[in-house]
């Protein structure tokens, strides 16, 4: 029953093109890799069902929240290393595998060919092997030297194989590991991001304003970014642009770095269940061009403007009698964490894409669904249902619309 | 053999032993049975029931996952589900079925009547149906738990989750951890004093090595899961700070203690499959197991670096680089001993002969292949950079389904369709099984195998729904598709199992030519398990042809353990290690007090999400449940009876030398021959660590002082954590002579022991009048400890929901002093049986017991005093 509404805005999600536009795929750095991404990156690449039987590990590129589509070097580094423990995994475990089956083929030809083979006496050990019906006994192998000399090359083979191949790939992950770790750089700029239930708090110390779900960095640059949890552990991750994840623990602060190589979208999702609603917590990095950013953070300095039209004015007046304040303010400064709010800052919501953590389009219909009946949308989020007259609701959406820094 | 009275013997023999070993008849009989194979049946059936349901929840689980933004179920249900599916399948199915497995099989595999404590067996049996029921009863009646079966706090602390589902959960587990470790203490016991004369432990079959080693890994693993939830109880109850960062307390405390349960116990479920397959690949190769010793030494180093790797599940906390790479290289060290069991198994098929394959050996070629490819993505996950990346993402579902499925379940189906004659005498249906093998491999493959990529391709795991457009639509309804295919060949199965129980091919005794000792014995085997003890002289004794059964070779005194005694239930006790003869255990007969006990219990557990004071009300019903259950019966008539006999037995014991041990070697002495069996040449009192009752008051320490230490390094976890210690909120504390009464009341339990022991060793020299006067001095100094301890804790000047602080000086006061009272009613209980003449210097193993856990009650008290005085200094 509950999955009803979302269902119904399947079509109009695919609809959400990336924010910041067409990237241009320039060269910004000598590392960079020029990739196309003027493909929108919430455009659905179905795999081919032919092609994914055979080549299973093999075509998972798609997706903008996949390992394996890295979008900077370090997350390319661990992608590598993926591809290398597979492959050499791979081979690996198909030899096992065949000495497996090989050695039963062997064992059943033995078993086919009865007893005259390798009769009782072969192994000199007559009673071994009771077998009803006159079953073949006394199998190759069951002679005390044969066996001591059997046990020496499980040894040999057990012990020292998976060690040879264990210290190689424990060099190389130990390697990777350090070399993903810390920023490639001195970071450019430091986000500081909160996780609540069930959406992200994102405030930028510097200069100093708070947005929500959406991280807006600059490309080319290293990020830092701070994480902690306001309520429950959240899982910080956004695979293509940072080595993993890390988890958003209450009381605490962990750090982690981004660096994206070309403007995009990048998608990013809670990976620590948090709760009911930990299916739908996820969120958006935008790489923009420096100068866009630039602007971007610019307007944010500004100070509030108050609603012009009178439609608006008349929302804000509903935003306060409804007790949407209650949860949401709408001044993007950042709060300390004892004064936080239930819900996202909203002064610039109309700059989001999306709502409820990337639930939906930020459309004025979805806005209208969206503070009506939330729980149709994202069952179990905190934000109630709320019930509003017509000409109440379009003023309120009136007054949102009109929320841009 | 030759014989000719030997029939007319052996009919009178089975007669005797039949009426001694025959669980008693009707619906009371039910509540009352302890035979460990009416118990370890038991086990395996109810587990099974709660596979099924687990399944259940589980194929609903997929239904909804199917399309992206599907209604199947409400995300509540979907969370429910997923921490019902986890926790049955881990607590209800597969350490219950493999415990079952191993209670079932142990006896026979080591040539036993019985297990060391059946009583205690059938209480650990009553103990998991009840917390199974509960839990699904909780969860039918919408309380069901929903935050994982790892409940990470601070999601399951009482501010996030006010229902009682969480409560249910931790209550529920924690009593169901009792039925796990008390079956473990058995199953330890059992293996190192009951074991066949002559089964010294090189030639222990691989599959009792594999229980054994996992019933170890219970007894240092579980202390953990029962700790951290109890600290979790605590902190929803009564209000403690824990893991409440707030008040000191770290949610990340959790965490390491559940993973040092957690990792464990993944092995711990690993383990009996891989016993289980040791045993059955030999007999179908019809060779012995290549490289046997390395084999079980593999298992023995599983076992301890399993204890070593558990921050491997915590790589994201932001923890430091050194520590995750040190980590990292434990966890791939486990790979070299599994590589060692793979590849013995490989050898042992390669150089031996196969009929056409069974089912069994489908399920154990299906095993040795999921196992290995769980075994490589497990390098993966060990490799730090990689773990960042594919942690919480579907990834880990599929590579602890390749673990858990792949190396769990399909050696459990191996071994049920290997064991399924011995226990029923009758076989497991081919065509059937055949179908069910491959469903479920094909099944098991799409779902699973997909699911690597899914996660590789983003989709985070404990997600309800999903976006479209995100390509994971395809892969996920593939993976429905065959998690269908499995739940029919699970359905296929039960069809089997039910139809082949009543109407299968009938089976020999040794229906596949098996090589060890259990199928030395009928299918099904007969109450008594064997007529006669056996004699074993080699690993493989069944193979070998070796299995004495018969007068021929046999020493006299084995000849007389296999005779009945006056309605006696009777095994063996043998040496540690090399299995010499010591004496014959008596043990108990059916009674309705396992039951009792274990619903007087459930009181205390579930009473504690009601009311913290049904805690009390329920042991004191427990308490009155023990008496009940140990308070003597016909085995004391026994002893009064024989009273000089059991004397001169107690002398025997302290000096084994005297029986004549002819070793397992063959030739010694025949047999009598007819007539009467001589008088008892073996004790039936066996004192000190001769005694299996001494070893198992030993492991209930080995138990509780895990915990323990557990207790004081977590104190030192939030020690460190916290600045300043003590903190402001606690400081108020009366400075001065604080150090006075702590130091009275430790000296007063301190001094106790000391007129018990003297009453002890005087019982021992024959005199019962010192104990009669020891015994309540000592209690009474007890109790001075806790008036003492009681006029402490009242003039603190803060409670245990101050800070975490205070938490922990309240609950290591709380423990101490619980412990300390069960020493006053396990003391006057020894009393009054002392007063009673029960105990008396011929039979007084219990009050030794008795004595060795005062020790550890004194010992733990002083640890926690000394914690609170170095912990609490600024």
């Amino acid at each position: 029953m509950i999955g009803k509404g979302p269902r119904a805005r399947r079509t109009g999600w695919t609809r959400i093109m990336p924010g910041t536009g067409p990237a241009a795929p320039g060269p910004e750095g000598g590392t960079h890799r020029p990739r196309d991404r003027s493909a929108a990156p919430h455009r659905p690449r179905a795999p081919h069902p032919a092609g994914l039987v055979v080549l299973l590990f093999l075509g998972g590129c798609a997706g903008s929240q996949s390992m394996v589509d890295a979008a900077n070097p370090a997350a390319r580094q661990v992608e590598s290393l993926w591809w290398l423990s597979l492959l050499s995994t791979g081979i690996l475990s198909l030899l096992v595998i065949g000495a497996l089956f090989e050695g039963v083929r062997r064992a059943r030809r033995r078993g086919a060919e009865g007893a005259d083979a390798e009769g009782p006496g072969a192994a000199g050990h007559g009673a071994r092997g009771r077998a009803p019906e006159g079953a073949p006994t006394g199998a190759k192998g069951s002679s005390a030297e044969a066996r001591t000399r059997e046990d020496r090359w499980i040894l040999l083979l057990g012990g020292l194989l998976p060690a040879l191949f264990l210290v190689g790939f424990l060099i190389v992950s130990v390697r990777v590991g350090q070399s993903v770790a810390p920023p490639p750089g001195e970071p450019a700029l430091t986000v500081e991001v909160t996780g609540h239930k069930f959406w992200w708090e994102v405030v930028y110390p510097e200069p100093g304003f708070v947005t929500a779900n959406e991280i807006r960095i600059p490309v080319g640059e290293v990020i830092r970014v701070r994480v902690t949890a306001a309520d429950v552990i959240h899982s910080f991750w956004v695979p293509q642009l940072s080595p993993g994840k890390v988890d958003m623990i209450p009381g605490r602060t962990n750090e982690i770095w981004m660096y994206a190589e070309e403007a995009g979208t990048y998608r990013g999702q809670c990976t620590e269940f948090c709760g009911v609603q930990h299916a739908l917590m996820s969120l958006e990095v935008v790489a923009m061009e420096a100068e866009n950013f630039e602007a971007w953070t610019e307007v944010r300095g500004r100070p509030v403007q108050a609603p012009r039209t009178a439609e608006a004015v008349r929302g804000l007046e509903v935003f306060f009698e409804v007790g949407c304040a209650s949860c949401h303010a709408v001044d993007g400064r950042p709060r300390p964490a004892a004064a936080s709010l239930a819900g996202p800052d909203l002064l610039d919501l109309m700059e989001r894409r999306t709502l409820g953590a990337l639930t939906l389009p930020n459309t004025r219909d979805g806005l209208a669904q969206w503070i009506v009946n939330p729980h149709s949308l994202k069952p179990g989020v905190r934000m109630p249902a709320t019930r509003l007259e017509e000409e109440d609701l379009e003023a309120l959406l009136d007054y949102l619309e009109s929320l841009r820094p | 053999m030759s014989d000719p009275r030997e029939p007319e013997r052996e009919r009178r023999l089975h007669q005797e032993l039949s009426r001694i070993w025959a669980p008693p008849p009707g619906i009371l009989g039910f509540f009352t049975a302890v035979n460990h194979r009416v118990v370890g049946l038991r086990f395996m059936v109810t587990a099974f029931v709660f596979f099924l349901l687990a399944g259940i929840l589980a194929v609903a689980m997929r239904l909804q996952l199917t399309l992206p933004l599907l209604g199947v179920l409400s995300p509540e249900a979907y969370n429910q589900a997923f921490t019902m599916h986890g926790s049955t399948m881990m607590f209800l199915f597969v350490l219950p079925f493999v415990e079952g497995l191993g209670i079932y099989l142990i006896p026979l595999l080591i040539g036993a009547r019985e297990m060391a404590f059946p009583r205690l067996n059938a209480f650990g049996y009553w103990v998991f149906l009840l917390a199974g029921i509960f839990l699904f009863l909780a969860y039918l009646t919408g309380h069901g738990p929903d935050s994982g079966w790892y409940n990470y706090p601070p999601l399951t602390g009482r501010a996030f989750r006010p229902g009682a589902g969480i409560d249910f959960w931790v209550v529920l587990i924690t009593f169901l951890e009792v039925s796990a470790l008390v079956a473990a203490v058995e199953i330890v016991v059992t293996v190192l004093k009951h074991r066949a004369p002559g089964l010294s432990l090189d030639r222990l079959p691989v599959f009792v090595w594999a229980i054994f080693i996992t019933a170890l890994m219970i007894v240092f693993a579980m202390p953990a899961l029962i700790l951290t939830s109890l600290m979790l109880g605590l902190d929803r109850i009564v209000g403690t700070h824990f893991f409440n960062v707030a008040a000191g307390g770290d949610p990340l405390l959790w965490q390491h203690l559940f993973w040092f349960f957690g990792h464990p116990d993944v092995y711990i479920m690993l383990l009996p499959g891989v016993g289980a397959i040791s045993m059955l690949l030999p007999t179908f190769a019809r060779r012995p197991l290549a490289a046997y010793l390395p084999v079980v030494v593999s298992l023995l180093v599983v076992g301890i670096l399993s204890f070593g790797v558990w921050v491997h599940h915590m790589y994201t906390l932001g923890l430091a680089m050194v520590g995750l790479n040190f980590f990292s290289a434990a966890s791939m060290l486990i790979t070299i001993p599994s590589a060692i069991w793979i590849l013995a198994w490989i050898f042992t098929i390669w150089r031996g002969h196969l009929e056409p394959l069974n089912t069994s050996m489908l399920f154990s070629l299906g095993f040795i292949v999921l196992f290995i490819l769980g075994g490589i993505t497990g390098i993966m996950l060990a490799s730090v950079p990689l773990n960042w990346q594919v942690h919480d993402t579907q990834f880990i579902v599929a590579h602890f389904h390749y673990t858990l499925v792949g190396g769990v379940v399909f050696p459990i189906f191996a071994a049920v369709y290997y064991w399924f004659p011995k226990v029923t005498g009758r076989f497991l249906d081919e065509r059937l099984g055949r179908w069910h093998f491959w469903l479920f491999l094909v099944g098991f493959n799409a779902t699973f195998l997909l699911m690597h990529q899914t996660g590789i391709q983003g989709m985070p795991r404990r997600v309800y729904t999903y976006l479209p457009g995100l390509g994971w639509d395809f892969l996920n309804a593939l993976s429905t598709a065959g998690a269908l295919l499995m739940g029919a060949g699970s359905v296929l199965f039960l069809w089997n199992a039910v139809r082949s129980w009543r109407r299968g091919v009938p089976a020999t005794g040794d229906p596949w030519g098996g090589a060890s000792l259990e199928w030395a014995t009928t299918s099904p085997p007969e109450n008594y398990n064997f007529l006669r003890i056996p004699l074993i002289t080699a690993l493989e004794p069944v193979r070998a042809g070796k299995v004495q059964e018969r007068g021929l070779a046999r020493p006299p005194w084995l000849e007389e353990l296999t005779e009945g005694h006056g309605g006696r239930r009777e095994t063996t006790v043998t040496t540690v290690l090399a299995a010499e003869p010591q004496g014959r255990a008596d043990l108990p007969m059916p009674s309705p007090w396992p039951f009792w006990t274990a619903m007087a219990l459930s009181v205390a557990f579930l009473g504690a999400i009601w009311t913290p004071w049904l805690v009390p009300v329920g042991l004191v019903l427990t308490f009155v449940g023990l008496v009940g259950w140990h308070w003597p019966g016909q085995e004391a008539a026994r002893g009064r009876t024989e009273g000089s006999g059991v004397a001169e037995g107690s002398d025997v014991a302290e000096s084994p030398g005297t029986t004549t041990w002819p070793g397992p070697k063959e030739g010694s002495a025949p047999a009598k021959g007819a007539g009467r069996p001589p008088p008892p040449s073996l004790p039936h009192q066996l004192t000190g660590w001769a005694s299996p009752i001494v070893w198992g008051v030993a492991f209930l320490i080995a138990i509780e002082g895990t915990l323990l230490l557990l207790f004081v390094a977590s104190y030192f976890y939030l020690r460190m954590g916290t600045d300043p210690w003590p903190p402001a909120q606690v400081t108020a504390e009366a400075p001065g002579m604080e150090w006075v009464l702590p130091l009275v009341s430790q000296l007063l339990l301190l001094l106790s022991i000391v007129p018990v022991a003297a009453g002890v060793r005087a019982l021992v020299r024959g005199r019962r009048r010192p104990l009669l006067f020891g015994l309540p001095a000592g209690l009474l100094l007890a109790a001075g400890y806790l008036v003492l301890k009681g006029w402490e804790y009242a003039g603190r000047p803060y409670r245990w929901d101050a800070h975490a602080y205070g938490s922990l000086d309240w609950t290591m006061g709380g423990y101490a002093a619980l412990h300390v009272m069960i020493l006053l009613l396990a003391g006057g209980f020894a009393w009054v049986l002392t007063l009673r003449r029960h105990f008396h210097p011929g039979r007084y193993t219990g009050l030794q017991a008795l004595l060795l856990y005062w020790l550890f009650v004194v010992a733990g008290s002083l640890l926690f005093q000394a914690t609170q005085f170095i912990g609490g200094q600024g």
